[in-house]
């Protein structure tokens, strides 16, 4: 007696999935580096008759799900910071950095601080691999980052930040902190593509684009709201079916 | 009604879906079981036909290809035209029109579920060192009757024709029109209702029969 309650509902589950991952990309507008997250629907599986009134050839479905497709790493915008350690990476790539726990992770995230033994880090720990060490007394405005991710005070170089790439992104899995650990099914991290280069003085902004969120956010919402009317619907039948017998 | 509630059924899946990448829309086909000659039963004259009820002999879906929509995604295709992505999955080779593909831990082109996605010559697809795959390296084939499997995947017969052109960084949109969907919900509904009011009429007729009939007062 009407699946389609719960197919309706499965369908309601699955939008509201998809506008979680909205709310993640519109409070992260502002997150250096952020990637936006990429939901997509698959239906369910399909019954075969089976029903009364019904032959075999008619099937129904069952309601959809969502599905996590990873992330759109889309280039953020640059935004001039004016700081000399701040550096963001145009085109496709990544920073290597070392986590506080010990694990190798990648990050887009650039605005690179100087910690307590001189060496370049995230502003959430990660220590930026290979290490590289700003000399005590250095000013923080005497540093250059070039296009390649040398690094040199006052023309002394100092050592080169590594910008790497792997094959899917898609497949890379959030460690938190705008880091990425690489998973069997984003590859290994290798040389970034010569295309990549670093640009000293600016951070990539979010790539959450604001009015396709928005968009994107009334369409999950009106689905939902679409849906419902078929539980709604459901329901009124029922209370039809209970009116035969007074 | 029962045939209602199927057809209601199906709508609540259309509407599941509106925004599942490639799907494709149903309706459902309803056809009156046999219908019974009725005879004058003293004079033997024929008073007519009458229907005993309705049943549902099947859906129909509508494969109409329908807009693609750009992602800008480098592992997501979309067929233009008619045709199906060949995808190999544990109960042999199955179709889809859901583009969203990844790679998986060898490099090769997987679906969402995990499933090698086939190329021209029957085998999966690597993903290359630059993490794109050439569009006209997958295979579309044409089904000569497809039919819906779940989990965006689809049965059928390959058919020899053109199949469409594939184009990456784009996906079908949804073939579920709610317009439509609400429509056919509402009037679903209200030939449910008349249904309803029919039992009731009968059994009001047939309370006066039992009552009525025979009553000398």
């Amino acid at each position: 007696m009407l699946e389609g309650l719960r197919t309706a509902a499965a369908g309601m589950q699955a939008q509201q999935q998809k506008l979680d991952a909205v709310a993640n990309d519109l409070a992260n507008a502002n997150t250096n580096g952020y990637k936006r997250l990429r939901v997509g629907f698959s239906d369910l599986l399909y019954e075969q008759g089976g029903r009364p009134t019904t032959t075999a050839e008619a099937q129904f479905g069952t309601g959809a799900r969502a599905l996590s497709l990873g992330r759109t790493f889309q280039q953020g915008a640059l935004r001039e910071t004016g700081r000399t350690l701040d550096v963001a990476i145009q085109g496709e790539g990544f920073l290597r950095v070392r986590l506080a726990d010990g694990r190798q992770a990648l990050t887009r995230d650039g605005n690179l601080q100087i910690d307590g033994s001189g060496r370049l880090v995230t502003p959430y720990g990660g220590v930026v691999e290979p290490t590289i060490r700003v000399p005590e007394g250095t000013n923080e405005s005497d540093i250059t980052i070039g296009r390649d991710g040398t690094v040199s005070a006052n023309g002394r170089p100092l050592g080169r930040i590594a910008i790497v790439n792997v094959r899917s992104p898609q497949g890379l899995e959030s460690a938190g902190d705008n880091a990425y650990v690489t998973t069997g099914r984003s590859g290994n991290a290798v040389a970034a593509p010569a295309t990549t280069v670093l640009t000293q003085g600016a951070l990539e902004a979010s790539n959450t684009d604001m009015a396709q969120a928005m968009t994107e956010m009334i369409e999950a919402q009106r689905t939902y709201q679409l849906t419902s009317k078929a539980i709604q619907t459901a329901d009124t039948m029922m209370e039809i079916a209970n009116g035969v017998k007074r | 009604m029962l045939a209602e509630q199927l057809r209601q059924d199906q709508i609540a899946n259309d509407l599941a879906n509106a925004s599942t990448a490639g799907y494709k829309a149903e309706r459902t086909i309803q056809r009156s079981f046999g219908e019974l000659l009725l005879t004058n039963s003293v004079t033997g004259a024929t008073i007519g036909s009458q229907s005993t009820a309705v049943q549902v002999t099947g859906t129909v879906t509508d494969w109409t290809p329908q807009p693609v929509k750009e992602t800008g995604e480098p592992l997501d295709f979309a067929i233009v035209g008619e045709g199906f992505f060949a995808v190999r999955t544990g109960d042999g080779v199955r179709y889809t029109r859901n583009g969203a593909f990844a790679a998986d831990a060898n490099g090769v082109l997987v679906t969402s579920a995990g499933d090698p996605v086939l190329g021209r010559n029957n085998q999966p697809v690597r993903v290359g060192a630059d993490g794109k795959v050439d569009p006209r390296a997958l295979n579309v084939v044409l089904l000569a009757n497809p039919e819906k499997a779940g989990n965006n995947l689809v049965t059928g017969t390959p058919a020899a024709g053109a199949a469409g052109a594939v184009r990456s960084g784009a996906l079908e949109g949804s073939g579920a029109d709610p317009t439509q969907s609400m429509v056919d919900m509402i009037a679903s509904m209200r030939a449910y209702e008349a249904g309803q009011k029919v039992i009731r009429t009968i059994d009001e007729t047939l309370g006066k029969a039992a009552s009525s009939v025979g009553s000398l007062t």
